[in-house]
């Protein structure tokens, strides 16, 4: 699914060119868990957004599912992300002004052909979340579990093949964390492929293997 | 349903859901429409007004004054100018061939009217018989004058309606006595109710007397303010009325370089004239709807801009759902369009009420027109599309990783 290598990735800070990432070189196979760990500011969220074509490596080369897009432009990217990968956010980033289900259905605007069944997509991913009965509240009146959940199904409308978490749990209790954290094992169960950013070894010992950021480098 | 069509609906539901800032951002041009769909209503009441009045007036009759300055509306002929005479309406009648009625006029302000206890100050003309049909006038009640009122000089008067009214609230003023400066006058009819003319003139409140009474007993003196007169070919007037020009200069003995001591108003001096006095007020009226509209465009590119700022994390989370650039700069650029579009329906709306409230308070005339609505949507799509150009770039320059970043969605 996933195979890098020697990925790197520099910002520029105060006409400084400050190293994030250096030789990351990872490959995650399909269906597989893995875990990203490591403390603040190790890059593991610059690494899953260059994972999820959120951004462009300085170098180094990336394989997605066996194809290097490198060279890709932006549309062909965002039509990547669209259909290939869901991604689920610490702070949810759900909209606030439209209910669940419109959330969940977000993805489905930028397909490039239409889908008539759109509503009954929606429907069916909210169920798998558990929120069925919640579809037509808006974000603020959900519990913080509840919003994670909501952004679980709209990571999951196009059904993606790739679900990149970063801190999914970060903003949550520790019921509703690990109610968010068992969503997305089933998701693994049912043959999705999970990549999950945490600085909780707790969580990252639910994976199938960790990957340990440290200063920019796999340790 | 096209991918652009479903970013539209959603970009529509969006600015819906947002209600407060929306509204916001449509207000200052709904502003600017409402005024200019006022004004172009107005524009095109009052060109209808005109050429009304152009028709009223007859594109076959001319006026002329006495006094050399341009005199449209406001004459300084009735300053006791003396210049024109009696004699000078039967030379054009004689030796201008073109002219097939006319008639001298002489006026006064200020003259008081009696009957019984009720007393009016108005303003008596003293013309010839074919005046009233010169001046495409009628009579309600009783007849006008007669070739044997001019010839004995008879102390007979018509009233305007207005006159009238205040002087025989019950009506029957027919055959009545009044006191015109004091002399009795028979009131021989009531004028058929005409209402104030472009230049202010309240053709009601008059009371006309045989040219001859005028001139030998209620004013006692010999000079004109007008002479009023029909021609045979209405597409000749202006030719006409270059004879009447030529004439009177050589009658009044006026060398060649000197200005005229009379005016010659022709039918196209009355729509220009009348046209000019609506005009300044138009286009002030144009200039300030242009300012709102440039203010409104400006507020919706404020607002969208600094909504970029505090949406970065909902166009960061846009892009990373499969967003385009191109999509982002759609959505804020269909958002300036729609804001636009609302803000201009809204205005149309506005403006229309407030030129049927302007026109039934007799404050001016207006005349609802489509014109008015396809101005309002062209200037504004314009405006909105200006506005959101430079909005919608900064949206698309929004980078993904660094929007994902920021903490509250819209």
């Amino acid at each position: 699914m996933i195979s890098t290598e020697r990925l790197a990735k520099s910002f520029c800070k105060d006409s400084a060119v400050v190293p994030v990432l250096t030789d990351i070189t990872v490959q995650v196979g399909s269906g597989e868990f893995v875990a990203i760990m490591g403390p603040s500011g190790s890059g593991k969220s610059t690494l899953l957004h260059l994972l999820g074509f959120l951004d462009r490596p300085d170098s180094g080369t990336y394989l997605f599912q066996g194809k290097d897009l490198s060279a890709a432009n932006d549309d062909a990217l965002a039509t990547v992300r669209n259909s290939e990968i869901g991604f689920v956010f610490q702070q949810f980033h759900l909209l606030d002004r439209i209910s669940a289900r419109d959330n969940v259905m977000l993805p489905l605007l930028y397909l490039e052909a239409d889908d008539d069944c759109g509503d009954a997509r929606a429907a069916a991913a909210l169920e798998a979340v558990g929120l069925a009965h919640r579809a037509s509240h808006f974000p603020a009146e959900l519990s913080g579990g509840e919003q994670q959940r909501v952004a679980i199904a709209r990571a999951l409308i196009n059904n993606p093949a790739l679900i990149l978490a970063d801190e999914p749990t970060g903003n949550l209790d520790d019921q509703s964390g690990a109610d968010v954290l068992e969503r997305l094992e089933g998701l693994r169960q049912s043959g999705r492929t999970i990549v999950l950013v945490t600085h909780d070894r707790s969580i990252a010992e639910r994976a199938d293997r960790i990957l340990l950021l440290e200063h920019g480098r796999i340790g | 349903m096209s991918r652009g069509w479903r970013l539209a609906r959603h970009t529509a539901a969006m600015l819906t859901a947002n209600r407060s800032r929306t509204f916001l951002m449509m207000l200052g041009l709904a502003a600017g429409v409402a005024v200019l769909s006022t004004v172009t209503m107005i524009a095109s009441g009052t060109r209808r007004r005109v050429n009304d009045l152009v028709n009223k007036h007859g594109l076959d009759m001319l006026m002329v004054r006495a006094g050399g300055d341009v005199q449209v509306f406001a004459p300084t002929a009735d300053r006791g100018i003396e210049a024109l005479f009696e004699s000078d309406a039967r030379a054009i009648a004689e030796e201008i061939p073109d002219v097939r009625m006319i008639s001298p006029v002489q006026n006064k302000r200020g003259i008081t009217v009696v009957f019984e206890d009720r007393s009016h100050i108005t303003r008596p003309f003293g013309v010839a018989p074919p005046w009233i049909d010169i001046r495409r006038w009628g009579v309600a009640e009783g007849e006008f004058l007669s070739d044997a009122d001019m010839a004995g000089t008879t102390r007979v008067a018509l009233l305007g309606a207005g006159v009238a009214r205040r002087l025989f609230p019950e009506g029957g003023a027919v055959g009545r006595t009044i006191r015109v400066n004091g002399d009795p006058y028979t009131v021989k009819g009531v004028f058929i109710e005409m209402g104030v003319d472009a230049g202010g003139d309240d053709w009601d409140d008059r009371v006309v007397v045989p040219f001859t009474t005028s001139s030998r007993r209620l004013f006692g003196r010999p000079h004109l303010e007008q002479i009023v007169m029909l021609v045979s070919d209405p597409r000749r007037v202006a030719e006409t009325a270059g004879k009447i020009r030529e004439l009177l200069r050589v009658r009044h003995q006026i060398g060649a370089g000197e200005p005229d001591d009379f005016f010659v108003r022709e039918p196209a001096d009355v729509e220009g004239a009348a046209l000019e006095t609506s005009s300044t007020l138009t286009w002030l009226l144009f200039g300030v709807a242009a300012v709102a509209l440039a203010a409104g465009g400006l507020v919706i590119m404020n607002l969208m801009l600094l909504a970029v700022t505090q949406r970065a994390p909902e166009i960061a989370l846009r892009r990373a759902i499969g967003a385009r650039v191109s999509d982002i700069r759609r959505q804020f650029l269909l958002e300036a369009l729609m804001v636009a579009l609302a803000g201009a329906v809204t205005g149309a709306v506005v403006g229309l009420g407030a030129a049927l409230l302007l026109d039934a308070l007799g404050l001016a005339a207006a005349s609802p027109t489509w014109a008015a609505f396809a101005l309002a949507i062209l200037s504004c799509g314009i405006i909105g599309l200006l506005a959101g150009i430079y909005p919608a770039r900064r949206a698309a320059a929004v980078e993904p990783a660094a929007g994902l970043g920021e903490r509250k969605l819209a």
